[in-house]
C-alpha cells in the first residue's frame, strides 16, 4: 500500500502575488493560442496558423484537482504547457499564484516553474542515464540543493510513491508504472503548489492506472492539480471536469 | 520544501557538474556506450596520430641527440633543413678536436667535446643484427656529464685513439647504452658488441666494443631512442670522418658567458648559442622538424575539432528529449548549455589522455616498422594532447551548443 504522507510539507508563504483570491493557485483568463504565428512575419507568411486555444477561461484552487477531457486537438495539452509556462499564449493571462506569467520574462518564467509547477508526462519522460533516485531530485540540483538533501528528499519521496527498493535502479529497468510513479516523485521533488498531469496513465494497464491515480488523488488533497486525459476513470478522481474542444470551454465543472 | 531559496550558485553549478559526469559515466558504461565510444574515439585516434607526428618532428630536430646538460653548443650556421630535405648529410664542424682543446683552455670553461652522431649497427656476441642504435661520438672529461640523455660517466676519460690527430691510439672500446639500446641489442654490462666493416689504421679490424654500463634502468629514461656513446675518435674512424676531426657539435661546459665567448672565439662563423633542455624546444632549432609539428598541430586540432562538432552534435540531437525534460523541471538554458559543454569537453578529453596512450604505443610501433627510431617519446606530450584536444573542443563546442539550443521542449515532450 502506497504511503500517504504526499501532503505538503508546511504551509508557505507562496503566494507570488496578492491580486488574486488567497485560494485560487491556477487563474487562466481570455487565453488564446494560435500556433505558426509565433516564428516573426516570414513565417506567419510561410506556415498556416492553427487556432490552439479560444478565450479559454479556467481556475482551478489548492486542494482542487480539475480534469481536462476533449478530443485530441481539443487544447488540453496546451492548457497544460501554458499552465507550466511552457508556452506564453498569444493572447490573454495566465496566472499561478497570483503572479501573470505571461508577463515574465524566459528565465523568470522557468524560476517560476521550478518553484511552483510540477509536471507530469504521458510518457513519463526519465533520463535514462540516472537513477530513479538522480530523476527524482533532478529539479533540486537547479534549486541549488546540497547532494545530501537531494538524495534524501529523493529517498522519502521515493519511499513514498512505494519505490523504496527501486532507488537506484535505471528507467530502463522498472515497469511503466513504476516510471510513472518516479515521475510523480520527480514532480513532488520541489514541494510544488500546482501539478500537471498530461494523460497520466495513458500508458499504463488499467491495475497499474488505478495507483497511479491514487497517488495523484493523495497529492491533490492540499495542491492545485490538473489533469488532462480521454480515461474516464482519471477523470473520475477529479473534482471537477472541464470539457474543450476546438480550443474551447464547452462546459465547466460537468 | 524551501528548496531554489537558501541554495547557493555554488552548489547548483556543483550539482550540475555531477549531474553530468553521472549522466556521462552511465551512458558510456549502461544506456549507450556506442555514442560515447564513438566520440572518444574518434578524439583518441586524431591525438594519436598527433602525438606521432609530433614525435617523428621531435626525432628529426634531433631531440634525444640534444638531451645534454651542457652549457653550450656549437653548430654549423647552415645546418638544418634544407639539406635534410634534399638527402644531402649536414654541413658538420671541421678540426673539432684541435678547437675543443683551445676552448677548454679558456678560463670559466669547464669542458668542451665534439659530438658526432651516426646511425650505426652494433653486432651482439652471436653475430646477429637487432636494427640499428645512434651512436654518439664524446670526449668525456671523468665528471659526470650527460649527453645524448646518456651519461659519459661509463667511458674512460679523455680519447686514446685520437693520439693527437693521428689515430693510431689504442682503442678503449668503451661503450655506453641507454636501456632502449641495451633492450634492443638484448646487451648488458660486459657484453662483447661487433662493429661490422670497421678497421683500424692498416686495415686490421676493430676490436669489439665493451658495454660498459647501461643507463636509464633506473627509470628516469624521457625517450625510447637507442643510444650507444662511445669515444669521438672510435665513432670517426668506424665512420670515416676521421680525416678532417669532423663532427656535429661541439657542446661547452661551464660559466655560460665565457664558453660563449670562447666557444665564438674557437668558431666565428658557426652558430654558437645556449643548450636547449633536448625536448620539445629542439624542435623550434629546427625549421624541417618546427614545420612537421605545426603542420600535426593545424591538422590535429581541425580534425579533432570537426570530429568533436560532429560526434557531439549527433549526440545532442540525439539527447534533445533528455535537455526538454531539464527544462521542464526547471532547469535554464545557461544550465542546459553548461550540461552540453561540459559533457562534450569531458568527452573529449578523456578521447584526448586515450589518444595520448595510443600515440606513445604508435610511435613505438613506427620505431619497430621502421626499424630505427624515427619517432622519439616525451613526458610532455601527455599535456601538449590534452590542451591540444582542449582547444579543439573549446572550437568545436559552440556547434553542440547551437544544436541544444534550438531544442523545442514542447515538440520534445509532446513526441
Amino acid at each position: 500500500m502506497i504511503q500517504r504522507v504526499l501532503r505538503r510539507s508546511s504551509a508557505r508563504d507562496s503566494q507570488t502575488g496578492g491580486d488574486s483570491d488567497a485560494n485560487t493557485a491556477v487563474r487562466l483568463d481570455g487565453v488564446t493560442h494560435s500556433y505558426g504565428s509565433a516564428g516573426g512575419r516570414l513565417d506567419a507568411d510561410r506556415d498556416p496558423t492553427v487556432i490552439a486555444l479560444r478565450d479559454v477561461a479556467l481556475t482551478c484552487d489548492s486542494g482542487e484537482t480539475v480534469g481536462l477531457e476533449g478530443p485530441s486537438g481539443s487544447g488540453k495539452s496546451t492548457i497544460l504547457h501554458a499552465i507550466a509556462g511552457l508556452l506564453v499564449p498569444t493572447a490573454g493571462s495566465v496566472e499561478i499564484l497570483g503572479t501573470d506569467i505571461t508577463r515574465l520574462s524566459d528565465h523568470e518564467r522557468t524560476r517560476l516553474r521550478r518553484r511552483h509547477v510540477g509536471i507530469v508526462f504521458q510518457r513519463f519522460h526519465l533520463l535514462p542515464s540516472l537513477s530513479a533516485r538522480a530523476n527524482v531530485a533532478l529539479p533540486l540540483v537547479q534549486a541549488g540543493v546540497p547532494r545530501s538533501t537531494r538524495r534524501e528528499r529523493a529517498t522519502t519521496l521515493l519511499s513514498d510513491v512505494g519505490l523504496s527498493g527501486r532507488a537506484t535502479h535505471l528507467p530502463s529497468e522498472l515497469s511503466g508504472g513504476e516510471c510513472q510513479r518516479v515521475a510523480i516523485a520527480r514532480a513532488l521533488a520541489t514541494d510544488p503548489d500546482v501539478i500537471v498531469a498530461d494523460e497520466p496513465t495513458g500508458e499504463l494497464d488499467t491495475e497499474t492506472g488505478s495507483t497511479v491515480l491514487e497517488l495523484l488523488t493523495d497529492v491533490g488533497s492540499d495542491r492545485a492539480v490538473v489533469v488532462a486525459s480521454h480515461d474516464d476513470d482519471t477523470l473520475a478522481i477529479t473534482d471537477r471536469v472541464v470539457t474543450l474542444r476546438d480550443g474551447s470551454v464547452m462546459s465547466d465543472g460537468g | 520544501m524551501e528548496a531554489d531559496r537558501g541554495g547557493s550558485r555554488r552548489e547548483r553549478w556543483r550539482g550540475l557538474t555531477e549531474l553530468s559526469l553521472v549522466r556521462l559515466r552511465n551512458r558510456a558504461t549502461r544506456t549507450g556506450p556506442r555514442r560515447t565510444i564513438a566520440t572518444v574515439t574518434a578524439v583518441a585516434l586524431t591525438i594519436a596520430l598527433l602525438v606521432v607526428l609530433t614525435g617523428v618532428a621531435l626525432a628529426l630536430a634531433g631531440g634525444v641527440a640534444e638531451d645534454t646538460d651542457a652549457d653550450v653548443r656549437i653548430a654549423p650556421e647552415d645546418g638544418g633543413t634544407f639539406s635534410s630535405i634534399d638527402g644531402v648529410e649536414e654541413p658538420r664542424l671541421g678540426e673539432t678536436s684541435q678547437r675543443s682543446a683551445t676552448i677548454r683552455e679558456q678560463d670559466g670553461v669547464d669542458h668542451a667535446s665534439p659530438v658526432l652522431v651516426e646511425t650505426g649497427r652494433l653486432e651482439t656476441g652471436d653475430g646477429s643484427d637487432h636494427g640499428p642504435v645512434l651512436l654518439v661520438g664524446v670526449v668525456p672529461d671523468g665528471e659526470s656529464r650527460t649527453v645524448a640523455g646518456v651519461p659519459t660517466d661509463g667511458l674512460e676519460p679523455g680519447d686514446p685513439h685520437y693520439a693527437d690527430g693521428s689515430y693510431d691510439g689504442v682503442p678503449t672500446g668503451d661503450v655506453v647504452l641507454s636501456e632502449p639500446a641495451a633492450d634492443r641489442l638484448d646487451a648488458e654490462e660486459g657484453d662483447e658488441l661487433g662493429v661490422p666493416g670497421a678497421h683500424l689504421e692498416g686495415e686490421s679490424t676493430h676490436p669489439p666494443l665493451t658495454v660498459t654500463s647501461v643507463e636509464g634502468e633506473d627509470g628516469d629514461s624521457e625517450s625510447d631512442v637507442p643510444v650507444a656513446l662511445v669515444h669521438l675518435s672510435e665513432l670517426q674512424t668506424f665512420a670515416g670522418s676521421g680525416d678532417d676531426e669532423l663532427a656535429d657539435t661541439i657542446l661547452v661546459w661551464g660559466e655560460p658567458d665565457a664558453a660563449a665567448s670562447a666557444a665564438a672565439d674557437a668558431y666565428p662563423n658557426a652558430a654558437v648559442g645556449p643548450v636547449g633542455n633536448g625536448g620539445p624546444s629542439a624542435l623550434f632549432d629546427d625549421g624541417l622538424a618546427l614545420a612537421t609539428g605545426l603542420l600535426a598541430l593545424v591538422v590535429g586540432i581541425a580534425i579533432c575539432a570537426s570530429f568533436v562538432a560532429t560526434t557531439a552534435g549527433m549526440n545532442v540531437d540525439h539527447d534533445r528529449t533528455a535537455l526538454a525534460v531539464l527544462e521542464s523541471v526547471g532547469v535554464p538554458a545557461s544550465g542546459r548549455l553548461g550540461i552540453v559543454a561540459l559533457s562534450t569537453v569531458t568527452t573529449a578529453m578523456c578521447g584526448a589522455l586515450l589518444g595520448a596512450a595510443l600515440g606513445f604505443v604508435g610511435i613505438r610501433v613506427v620505431n619497430v616498422v621502421a626499424g630505427s627510431a624515427v619517432a622519439t617519446t616525451h613526458p610532455l606530450f601527455v599535456p601538449y594532447a590534452v590542451g591540444v584536444a582542449l582547444l579543439a573542443t573549446l572550437i568545436a563546442v559552440p556547434y553542440p551548443l547551437a544544436v541544444a539550443s534550438r531544442t523545442s521542449v514542447l515538440e520534445e515532450v509532446s513526441r
